[in-house]
């Protein structure tokens, strides 16, 4: 097929995906609808998500990726991300926690901004979606995100309570998708680091750091 | 969830961490709202959203048009308007109309909505940003959040804004200082920050306003708005030097903010640099391109006698305004003035009686109309013709329509056609109703003269309007002696609408209404006319001893 096309073609179906998804959710919005209704919006909600993060992926390849720089408030940044997320609605309807750990925020002191910092809201959410997506999917009970700033970078982490990286039930180092697009949305922010690995108090740890200076 | 360490600041009561606790304070059911989306099914789904969150007033339009003919009748606490509005104007241009033209209310919350990331230059370039930008399709729990903090905003913003709607500035003023007083979160203190400025930018009052913008740039100094702000305000104060350094600093550090070049055009054109200023313009209309940033690059083209170039970008203006909110008849004229002066008689001659038949022969169009057609008519053989367009020209002037870009078409025409007599009299009078235009027109009229072989007679009538100003003075003065105060007012204001920095005649008004004050006692609207009037003539010769005597004697009146 042409490349033309298939472009076509793709954004077609994200475009598809985007009404049926808003379908779904005015679905949910009547009375006495079945569980069946719910499952199939998140359902969407996803395929969805996975579809932009492959477009995202792909308009990375063929044009490099231009960041659209905003004064981001970190804390509400991923307490938002954490709302929307549409792994947050847990698996297989078993109960977990998954939220903002503000005990463990780190601002260094003296910053000019603490708390804030330029980011591309959107795609750094893409790239913390997929990783909660990841943590959840190995979580027994609990994942907390949370971030530390220094006067160049803002780190955000994930973290679950699974079996970690070393287990053999335990994380695969992110899907390819999910990895590849977190190393891009690092380029788009002019560097930083991306990382998942064991913690210390257990479970797998994400990390990544987006250069802000 | 873990409390925070700094729990219990006001910034963390109502600052946004958490969302629950505060909708119970936002009550979604008393706005309105306007959903601005040309496919019905986004439209829906917006609309839906905003319903399920309590909002029972939401009126759903497809297009800016459609938008437009509801804000003529209200206005709403929120607008959701999509980004790719199918016709020429995108969200963006459609933000940027609303603003200059002034139709939205300080209070209103422009939320863009947009598929996804392509919006990202535009928002960069774009002075006029909405209040929040949200990627659709937009999760209603996210919709919700956003929404919230935006109303949380407004309601701490809001004594200010009321202010700003009733352009009670000085109002504006002392209740964003009562605002910025108590402890909240810093985008809130910088919005405050904006909102004064902006008064203090329409108060005139130059001086707190460069203050007001270092107070913004000491919280944050990586915001466009406050930079160019600041550049404006040392613009305003005179300081065109460090005005264009600061305009040059914001575009090393953000190369496509728009607003940036064309500030530094209006500063190349205050130093008579009308090349540079014209370069910078086009720049501006490269980086965000608009029919109102094409019509000024057309105008300085044509004025440079750039004429081909002109044309490219007159043309430009009428493609993007053609059948949108934007478009201007009078675009038709200049891009048909411009063909005329090229040597192309038959395509001005087709743009007005074919392109721009959809317009009125009234008013001000239809002077300007015949008046190029008379040119065009001129350059093609037909001279009768081209005398009976002239003298409908003529026929069409009241009182109330003889503008001066009208007067100086139609001048060009009679000095064409060889009336040398009627086309020196109708430059004259463009000049003289010129007001604050008197550059731009003057340099109109001094290339018609050009054009026609006048030149050496530019100066006789650009300085007609200033002996005008001083025959006026004169008969001012003499109605005051007599205690005429209304027909004294009548002439100081003909006088200031040729020039409204003239000092003879702001002197001769701020006179009249000190003795007009004095005589009939602190009425109101005299006060606060001649309170205007000191002002600037205090700006314009500071230390004047002829105003500070003016100002004892308004301390006196006042009991000051």
């Amino acid at each position: 097929m042409k490349q033309a096309l298939s472009t076509l073609v793709i954004h077609d179906i994200k475009n598809s995906l985007a009404l049926l998804e808003a379908d779904l959710e005015q679905l949910n919005h009547h009375p006495n609808m079945p569980e069946e209704a719910r499952k199939a919006y998140q359902r969407c909600s996803e395929l969805k998500g996975r579809l932009v993060s492959f477009l995202t992926l792909y308009k990375h390849e063929q044009f490099g990726l231009k960041p659209n720089l905003a004064e981001v408030d970190l804390n509400e940044f991923l307490q938002d991300t954490l709302d929307v997320s549409p792994s947050a609605s847990g698996k297989h309807g078993h109960e977990f926690a998954l939220e903002v750990d503000e005990s463990r925020i780190r601002i260094a002191p003296g910053l000019k901004h603490g708390g804030t910092a330029q980011l591309d809201e959107y795609l750094t959410g893409m790239a913390i979606e997929s990783a909660l997506n990841n943590a959840v999917r190995y979580a027994a009970g609990n994942v907390r995100v949370w971030f530390e700033q220094d006067a160049e970078t803002v780190t955000f982490f994930v973290q679950d309570d699974g079996p970690g990286l070393h287990h053999p039930s335990g994380n695969a180092p992110s899907t390819g998708v999910g990895l590849a697009l977190c190393k891009v949305v690092v380029e788009a922010h002019g560097g930083g680091d991306v990382s998942l690995s064991d913690a210390q108090d257990g479970g797998a740890l994400f990390r990544l750091a987006l250069q802000t200076a | 969830m873990q409390e925070k360490p700094s729990a219990g600041t006001m910034a963390d009561i109502i600052g946004g961490t958490k969302p629950t606790v505060q909708s119970e304070f936002i009550q979604f059911d008393k706005f309105t709202a306007l959903v601005i989306d040309d496919m019905g099914a986004m439209r829906h789904a917006l609309s839906s959203q905003l319903e399920w969150m309590g909002i029972t007033s939401v009126k759903g339009v497809s297009n800016a048009e459609e938008a437009l003919r509801q804000l003529e009748i209200r206005q709403f606490d929120l607008i959701l308007c999509d980004y790719n509005l199918n016709r020429a104007s995108s969200g963006q241009h459609f933000l940027e109309f609303l603003r200059n033209e002034n139709m939205l209310s300080a209070k209103t919350i422009f939320v863009m909505v947009t598929a996804e990331a392509e919006y990202a230059y535009v928002a960069n370039a774009a002075e006029f940003a909405p209040d929040d930008y949200i990627l659709k399709p937009c999760p209603e729990k996210k919709l919700r959040a956003r929404l919230e903090r935006l109303f949380d905003r407004r309601n701490f913003l809001m004594p200010a804004l009321t202010a700003m709607d009733a352009k009670d500035y000085a109002r504006v003023v002392s209740e964003c200082d009562k605002l910025l007083a108590l402890d909240s979160i810093d985008r809130w203190q910088m919005a405050a920050l904006r909102l004064k400025a902006e008064a203090q930018h329409a108060l005139n009052d130059v001086e707190n306003m460069l203050a007001t913008y270092q107070q913004a740039l000491a919280k944050n100094d990586n915001v466009p708005w406050v930079k160019i702000g600041f550049a404006r305000a040392q613009r305003m104060s005179g300081d065109l030097e460090a005005a264009e350094q600061s305009a040059r600093e914001i575009i090393a550090s953000h190369p496509s903010y728009v607003a940036a070049y064309e500030l530094l055009a209006d500063i190349r054109l205050e130093l008579g640099d009308e090349e540079g200023a014209h370069e910078m313009a086009t720049r501006a209309a490269e980086i965000l391109p608009t029919a109102k940033r094409f019509r000024t690059t057309a105008e300085s083209a044509f004025l440079l006698g750039k004429l081909d170039e002109a044309k490219q970008f007159s043309e430009s203006a009428i493609k993007l305004s053609n059948g949108s909110i934007t478009e201007k008849p009078d675009d038709f004229l200049a891009l048909a003035q411009i063909q005329t002066d090229l040597g192309d008689p038959l395509g001005a001659i087709h743009t007005l009686e074919k392109s721009a038949r959809k317009y009125a022969e009234k008013d001000e169009f239809g002077i300007s109309k015949n008046a190029i057609l008379a040119q065009a008519y001129f350059d093609s053989g037909d001279e009768d013709k081209a005398k009976k367009l002239l003298e409908r020209s003529q026929r069409l002037i009241t009182p109330d329509n003889n503008t001066s870009a009208a007067m100086n078409r139609l001048g060009k025409a009679a000095l064409k056609l060889g009336d040398e007599i009627l086309g020196l009299k109708l430059m004259t009078q463009a000049v003289q109703a010129s007001g604050k235009e008197r550059h731009r027109i003057a340099r109109h009229v001094s290339k018609s003269m050009h054009d026609t072989g006048r030149h050496d007679k530019v100066h006789d009538v650009i300085d007609a309007g200033q002996r005008r100003i001083l025959v006026l003075v004169d008969e001012a003065h003499k109605l005051m002696r007599d205690a005429r105060f209304e027909d004294a007012f009548s002439k100081v204001n003909e006088a200031l609408a040729i020039h409204d920095e003239n000092i003879e005649a702001l002197l001769a008004a701020a006179q009249l209404h000190l003795l007009w004050l004095k005589k009939d006692g602190m009425d109101e609207e005299i006060d606060a006319r001649a309170k205007q009037y000191l002002a600037t003539l205090d700006k314009l010769v500071p230390q004047n001893e002829k105003v500070m005597a003016f100002y004892r004697f308004y301390n006196q009146l006042s009991g000051a």
